[in-house]
């Protein structure tokens, strides 16, 4: 389509069609932008910080650095699940692709992470919640994780319990996660109706 | 859209400025690199390597060199978009190397597809274009993309949108207007 069906040029100084016409053949020479696919929704995100960072990335489909990797996973588990098996006397092994921080919003006390596992092949989000510093609540109520679009929540994500210092868990989500911009932890509680207050937030 | 990303930084912090923080360790300064350049590295790639799976894993590898490299970037010698463009062009070149074809018969006549010089140009206008779309406003946005590439002409785009055709034409312009304003230094 021409400039003249675009834009047109009635009103436009001839500094201002100038311009614009510029704009209008450097996006006809660009052509459009690709669509991003779902396995482009997150960047590539180191699977330990304390990693150097040649080892730091999950690639796909480079099979090479995928079996050090998975090497490097498996030994991550074993002793992470020694460990925590230890200290809690429950296994864990989770292979997290992307982290997400949450940031309490009424005491700096509380926080939180958000682990994400790769997708499975149905398209389930496995996640591992991390809280630490929420206080422990009565008995019928509880707190719940949700996506936020636009800053308000709008899908649950799950709900969780905590008595202890630091409570883990693991959730799933089977949303597509790019068309959400957050996350919080609302608490809930009985005789409350709608969404409790905002205690977490990204 | 990808997942959007807790925003600690300002859309203001210019690219080296990620790049230098992305050097030190900061994951929010990387994201906020990703969100901005995913789209421009995969376009590039699939101008390069014509394969969606092969241009996915170049951008997998692209932001990886990007979080090896970052440290390497020299704010004196230049903004940060340049060095991510060579950064990409290296890591979709490497992968076009590794690319094991059987040669075609030899061609009696001379190519007439653009030269490296011409690809290296239009690669750049892409990048630098595709780079600039992501600082518009979803409304800027979708009012370019169905002007330019969606097919409709500017009566079914306001027919579309449910907006008045004037209307169309002045969100249109305006948002030629900041694509301009973003693109400052491709009119010099």
């Amino acid at each position: 389509m021409s400039f003249d069906d675009i834009i047109g040029t009635e009103g436009l100084s001839s500094d201002e069609e100038a311009k614009l016409r510029r704009v209008h053949e450097l996006l006809v020479a660009a052509g459009p932008p690709p669509d991003l696919s779902p396995d482009l929704s997150l960047p590539p995100v180191p699977t330990d910080e304390a990693d150097p960072p040649e080892v730091a990335f999950l690639l796909r489909r480079r099979r090479g650095r995928a079996l050090v990797l998975a090497l490097a996973a498996t030994l991550t588990a074993f002793v992470g699940g020694y460990a925590f098996g230890h200290s809690k006397g429950k296994p864990s092994a989770f292979t997290s692709i992307r982290t997400v921080a949450m940031h309490g919003t009424t005491s700096s006390a509380s926080h939180g992470v958000i682990n994400i596992a790769e997708k499975d092949s149905v398209g389930n989000w496995p996640m591992q919640v991390e809280v630490s510093g929420l206080p422990e609540q009565e008995r019928s109520s509880y707190y719940e994780l949700w996506l936020t679009h636009n800053g308000k929540a709008v899908a649950p994500c799950g709900s969780f319990r905590v008595n202890a210092k630091t409570t883990r868990v693991r959730l799933t989500v089977p949303y597509a996660l790019k068309n959400f911009d957050g996350w919080v932890v609302t608490s809930q509680g009985p005789g409350r109706d709608g969404l409790g207050p905002v205690v977490l937030t990204t | 859209m990808a997942l959007s990303l807790p925003r600690m930084l300002p859309v203001s912090t210019t690219d080296g400025e990620l790049i230098q923080r992305a050097a030190g360790g900061d994951r929010s300064a990387f994201e906020l690199l990703y969100q901005r350049y995913a789209r421009p590295v995969f376009g590039l790639a699939l101008r390069r390597l014509g394969d969606r799976g092969r241009a996915e894993d170049a951008v997998q590898e692209t932001f990886a060199s990007i979080w090896r490299s970052a440290g390497t970037y020299r704010p004196d010698r230049g903004p940060g978009a340049p060095w991510l463009y060579a950064v990409a062009r290296n890591a979709i070149v490497d992968r076009a190397r590794n690319r094991t074809e059987i040669p075609a018969d030899i061609p009696d006549e001379p190519a007439r597809e653009a030269g490296p010089s011409e690809l290296a140009e239009q690669g750049w206008v892409s990048w630098r274009v595709h780079r600039a779309l992501e600082e518009l406003n979803e409304r800027e946005r979708e009012v370019i993309s169905l002007a330019y590439w969606s097919g409709l002409s500017q009566s079914e785009v306001a027919e579309f949108l449910d907006i008045p055709l004037g209307t169309v034409k002045t969100r249109t312009r305006a948002a030629l207007a900041h694509l301009a304003e973003i693109l400052g230094d491709e009119f010099e």
